[in-house]
């Protein structure tokens, strides 16, 4: 995945490619029409208020004040109109800004949800393609990011406000100079379009080594025993402080371009408007009067030209980080991996919990089956092992049944009705799985059993972890069934966390057990406790397990004994042992070790 | 000013750059005085008409230069201060990280990963700003601030200076209300966003936990509950953040209308020129951003202060293991002697090891097994010299462990540990981590006898394939076998597996064993171990309980004893399918 992001990053996006995602992306913020019109239309207010605030100064400069004597109340007069501007315009600009914020924030939210309502409905194959940690990095990371890409749009679109507002109340005021301050728009684009470029590149580089010095401090620490075990300091502090240099270097970049791009010429450009504006002034002075107000009027208007440019500047190189995020975005929204359809038909339920597989074939990529003519039954509350090496199709029979993929040709039956007339709801309330690494999810105990299910009640979740011998470790626990669960339910042990998965999966009463045993090796009480357990889980429910314990093996009813996607034995422990074939030659195999 | 004296030393080391910075902005201040000015003066000749050529022209050029000079002293200050902070930020984290590496255990336990890397990277965020806004903040409201108000008293009015600038403070007080509320409601989004990050991290990771129960429903609302939380905490940002230009538009205008009123009615009454109360206009702009730094400068400070205290007291952390300093960096070879009387870990009260005695001679195994807890870790840490607070001598090649320096004592083993950590880097780079001069030939090698060469050679990218947290994922058996082989680059006089075969399967663990047993002929192994076949061959096992010795043998004596070792034997012995259906 890290090339993969890596060409997102160096890719380079069309116009139309741009046009595109920021069309998409838009479309979400589009969706809060009233946000936007109120935010504009309250901007353009604001703008035109402080025109009013500063012609209430030309006025009185030039009707009053340049006249010789102007009454208190006249002045007073003024002066309260220029407060009422002042009030209106801080008011239209604050609501204005907030309600932009608002809706840019609930249309991030928005795209989020989307996002992740899109990927929980996307089929196991995606999970298996892309590493769950740039699915976070998408959904989280990456939607985080366009609050600064609309930001710039709110900052382009108040910047073009106030500068169009200038600009036609100067030009209503004089043409002429209006014409000339206009020379300055094409100066001030190709500025900002060298800062565009440049500002891209360097704050890019900046956040990546700023990205890579977190990954080494959290690497470096969590692996310190390793380092000072073979004794790396020096290469690993040297390392370290290369990418810390590098970054120095990309942040002082970074001001350098600031210092020379930003804000200190766009002040240039604006001192040397007011020497033009001064030099017009002045040389029309010569031939007539001049309202020195004008002066006034167009020194400050001529800064509130100027203003927005820095704003906008300032948050361009936001601009192709909000493509990135976007097309990274959209890539996920428009993968069509789908789960597999069920056709189910009304009235099907699941009450014994027989399993058939009739000349199932499957292949996660369509030219490499992994299973091939699988026929198997199992009857209710019977057990059924499966043994083979890595590969051998165990875990695809199990991700058939599940129905995580779609399999090929043949049938998969359930109380001899085909599993895809069943509505999904009916499977997974009826078929209980017990993973290999038990999963464990923030919250508490309880949440921990029942999960989102709410129908579950507290003393089903109890009576789920009496049955798996869980309550004793959850009954010594400060607050019991309510103690809280750190991330990963770090706090337990390896042997606790399977306890808990297990009372999870047995708290629905499901008809059908599936396992996948778990082979780490916990110590041999908690190993026994956890057979135990299962005993206790099989019982009375029809169970199909992946096997690694012998007391399973040897338990089941059947064995089916897979290599290369195919069952190449099946019967009992004691039929095979007496057959002498594959799986008589591996259990001797296995016990001939001493 | 305290967190000033403290950066002292930073500030003195840099003092070209401060110096020319802060005399950069003291003649900026003054240099701004002019324009004001210079356009007050020719509204005034406007007015009067009595505007010169000469005049204009002068003025005009002069506001020109002015402009090109102010330029090149804005990039100057800038330059310098900021460079400063990113500076002062590149030395903090390379001493801070340096000061990480050195640590022991004890401060691991202390600090855990997510303190470390907030120390690493906020609260030196906040320092830097220090000595970068901080400090312009500072000189701009006092060398600023005071040139422009003595410009507002001299050039045009100190009556009218003295009326108008009184909302100026408020905006002061304002802008440091708003900065530490913003800070809080920033911390609070901050909090919202990770519960958000941990929870998508953790759906992630679980979706077959969450597709096999059928909730994906649920969990996405569970995920919109938590969207619209930080949505909530986001608006609090989003209601402050354009209070700032609020507060400054309204204190800035209200001194206008302050201007407009008084300065108003002293041109009116002769007493002052059009041209000065325009001039007055422009330096009420020029104070806008001074007193807005004052307000600025108590918040940089605060956090500042408080964050570099933080970052103090980390640095201050010393490390409770002594390096011997006399030592001829040889990598030292020979029979390990292990005894060790007691042992406690730091603010623990129980025994962690009592008495462990055990002699192993050079080329020998040593296998030690007993429940989780009994003490076996411990053993190791002590060898590793991860603590050195126990009473007793483990000695090495005739000599105190402690008396080598770490680099040629520690250089002599291998060490496999139980969590088999990996970095985010290649395979190969992973494996020769111990010795990254190897040539690709001993990095395969070394995977050979790990038994994960055919493995690594089936990743996508084989031996550059990227691997831990942000690499491919690896089964738990692949992790120790690459670990294993890291161990191995470097040929070890002693190699230690501590309980690194519990995620592979019999026949590989049986590979490896041979493996090792045949390459590492004449060399000192120790394997850690909750299955009792990864032990069998070994010279001596010893057996513990409560960290002590319980039993002590071959594998057939120990059999013999029908104790602890005999028992378990016979139970992972009935269970022993595992071969045939590996993980």
């Amino acid at each position: 995945m890290d090339s993969q992001e890596e060409s997102v990053w160096t890719k380079h996006f069309t116009l139309k490619e741009q046009f595109h995602i920021i069309g998409r992306l838009n479309h979400y913020l589009l969706k809060y029409p009233w946000h936007l019109v109120i935010s504009v239309v309250l901007g353009i207010a604001s703008s035109i208020t402080y025109i009013e605030m500063m012609t209430v100064i030309q006025n009185l400069l030039d009707h009053h004040l340049s006249q010789g004597q102007t009454a208190t109340k006249i002045l007073l007069n003024f002066t309260l109109s220029y407060l009422t501007f002042v009030i209106i315009r801080v008011i239209t600009q604050y609501i204005s800004a907030f309600v932009y914020y608002n809706g840019m924030e609930r249309a991030k939210q928005d795209l989020r949800k989307t996002l992740y309502h899109k990927i929980m409905k996307l089929g196991m194959t995606f999970f298996d393609r892309v590493p769950s940690g740039s699915i976070v990095s998408r959904l989280v990371n990456d939607t985080e990011s366009l609050d600064d890409f609309w930001y710039l749009f709110y900052a382009i679109i108040s910047g073009i406000v106030s500068i169009i507002t200038s600009l036609i109340t100067l030009w209503l005021k004089n043409s002429t100079l209006t014409i000339y301050l206009m020379c300055f728009i094409p100066i001030i684009l190709i500025i900002a379009r060298i800062y565009f470029y440049v500002s891209t590149k360097n704050y890019r580089q900046m956040r990546q080594r700023l990205s890579e010095i977190n990954v080494k401090i959290s690497e470096s620490v969590e692996g310190i025993n390793i380092i000072q075990q073979f004794r790396q300091e020096k290469r690993i502090a040297k390392e370290f402080n290369k990418t810390n240099n590098d970054y120095y270097q990309a942040r002082k970049n970074v001001i350098k371009m600031n210092a020379l791009l930003l804000a200190p010429i766009i002040n240039l450009l604006n001192g040397l408007a007011n020497a033009l504006i001064l030099s017009y002034f002045g040389i029309i002075s010569f031939q007539n009067t001049i309202e020195v107000g004008y002066v006034f009027l167009f020194v400050n208007l001529a800064s509130n030209f100027f203003n927005p440019f820095v704003n906008i500047m300032d948050v361009l190189s936001t601009f192709q980080d909000g493509i990135v995020s976007g097309s990274r975005i959209f890539r996920i929204m428009d993968s069509n991996i789908k789960n597999p359809v069920q056709h189910p038909k009304t009235g099907f339920k699941i009450t014994r919990g027989k399993v058939e597989f009739r000349h199932v074939t499957f292949a996660y990529n369509d030219n490499d089956p992994v299973l091939k003519d699988i026929s198997f039954v199992v009857e209710p509350g019977q057990s059924l092992a499966l043994v083979g090496h890595t590969g051998s199709g165990k875990s695809s029979i199990i991700n058939v049944l599940m129905r995580f993929y779609e399999f090929g040709s043949g049938q998969v039956l359930i109380d001899d009705q085909d599993i895809r007339d069943y509505p999904i709801e009916e499977i997974r309330k009826n078929i209980g799985l017990v993973l290999q690494d038990s999963f464990i999810f923030y919250g508490d105990i309880k949440f921990n059993i029942r999960m989102f299910n709410d129908k579950i009640s507290d003393s089903q979740v109890k009576e789920a972890a009496e049955i798996v011998h869980a309550d004793q470790f959850i009954e010594q626990l400060p607050q019991k069934y309510n103690e809280k669960v750190i991330e990963g339910g770090k706090q337990f042990s390896t042997g606790e966390k399977q306890l808990l998965a297990f009372a999870r999966t047995i708290v629905t009463n499901p008809k059908i057990l599936v396992l996948d045993e778990a082979t780490a090796n916990i110590d041999t009480q908690t190993e026994e406790q956890i057979q135990n357990s299962l005993a206790a889980m099989k019982n009375g429910r029809t169970t199909i397990a992946i096997a690694h314990r012998l007391s399973t093996i040897v338990d089941a009813n059947q064995i089916l004994v897979l290599d290369n996607g195919q069952i190449i034995e099946a019967g009992n422990h004691k039929s095979l042992i007496k057959k002498d074939g594959y799986y008589a030659r591996m259990f001797k195999l296995q016990h001939s070790n001493t | 000013m305290n967190i000033f004296s403290k950066l002292s030393w930073f500030i003195k080391a840099e003092w070209k750059r401060y110096l020319i910075g802060i005399s950069d902005l003291l003649f900026l201040a003054i240099l701004h005085m002019f324009p004001p000015l210079i356009i007050g003066m020719v509204v005034d000749e406007l007015n009067k008409h009595t505007l010169t050529w000469k005049l204009l022209i002068s003025q005009v050029f002069l506001i020109i230069i002015l402009a090109f000079i102010d330029y090149g002293m804005r990039f100057i200050w800038r330059y310098a201060l900021f460079g400063g902070a990113a500076k002062l930020e590149q030395v903090l984290r390379r001493r801070l990280f340096q000061h990480y590496l050195k640590m022991d255990e004890k401060f691991f336990q202390k600090y855990r990963v997510g303190d470390l890397m907030a120390h690493a990277t906020n609260d030196i965020n906040a320092v830097q700003q220090v000595v970068g806004s901080g400090v312009l903040s500072l000189v701009d409201a006092i060398v600023t601030g005071l040139t422009t108000i003595i410009a507002m008293i001299v050039v045009v009015n100190p009556k009218l200076t003295l009326l108008t600038l009184i909302p100026m403070p408020f905006l002061a007080l304002t802008a440091f209300l708003l900065g530490e509320w913003m800070h809080r409601a920033y911390d609070h989004y901050q909090a919202s966003f990770s519960r958000l990050d941990d929870k998508t991290q953790e759906s992630m990771s679980g979706i077959k936990v969450i597709k096999a129960l059928g909730q994906e429903e649920q969990d996405y609302q569970d995920f919109a509950n938590l969207t619209q939380k930080s949505y909530r905490s986001a608006r609090k940002i989003f209601f402050i953040d354009p209070l700032f230009d609020l507060s400054s538009q309204l204190f800035i205008g209200l001194t206008y209308v302050l201007t407009i009123f008084i300065g108003g009615g002293m041109v009116a009454s002769g007493s002052l020129s059009v041209g000065k109360l325009v001039s007055y206009f422009s330096y009420i702009l020029n104070l806008t951003w001074p007193m807005f730094a004052i307000g600025q400068i108590f918040n940089i400070m605060e956090r500042g202060d408080a964050s570099y205290d933080r970052i103090n007291f980390l640095m201050h952390e010393k490390s409770s293991i002594i390096e011997s300093l006399h030592d001829n960096q040889v990598i030292p070879s020979g029979n390990l002697n292990y005894h060790v009387q007691n042992f406690k870990y730091p603010d623990d009260k129980k025994l962690a090891l009592k008495n462990i005695d055990f002699d192993l001679k050079k080329g020998e195994m040593l296998g030690i097994v007993g429940p989780v807890g009994s003490g076996k870790s411990s053993i190791i840490k002590l060898l590793l010299r991860t603590f050195d607070n126990y009473d007793g001598t483990i000695s090495y090649s005739g000599r105190n462990i402690k008396e080598y320096s770490l680099d040629s004592y520690l250089r002599a083993i291998g060490y496999v540990p139980q969590d088999n950590f990996l970095f985010t880097n290649t395979v190969a780079e992973n494996i020769k981590f111990a010795r990254f001069e190897a040539p690709l030939s001993e990095v395969k090698k070394a995977a050979k006898l790990a038994d994960i060469d055919q493995d690594i050679e089936a990743f996508p990218n084989g031996y550059q394939t990227k691997v831990g947290q942000r690499g491919v994922s690896l089964s738990g058996g692949q992790q120790q076998r690459i670990a294993i082989a890291r161990a191995l680059i470097t040929n070890p006089d002693i190699l230690i597996l501590d309980d690194a075969l519990s995620a592979v399967d019999a026949l590989t663990e049986k590979n490896i064993l041979n493996n090792l047993k045949k390459e590492r002929e004449g060399k000192t192994t120790i394997i850690l171990a909750q299955r009792l076949s990864s032990v069998m061959r070994a010279n001596e096992i010893i057996v513990l309980k409560d960290g002590q010795i319980n039993e002590r043998g071959t594998h057939e004596s120990l059999l013999k004893q029908k104790g602890w070792y005999y028992d378990t034997w016979n139970k992972q012995e009935s269970d022993r399918m595992g071969g045939l259906t590996d993980g």
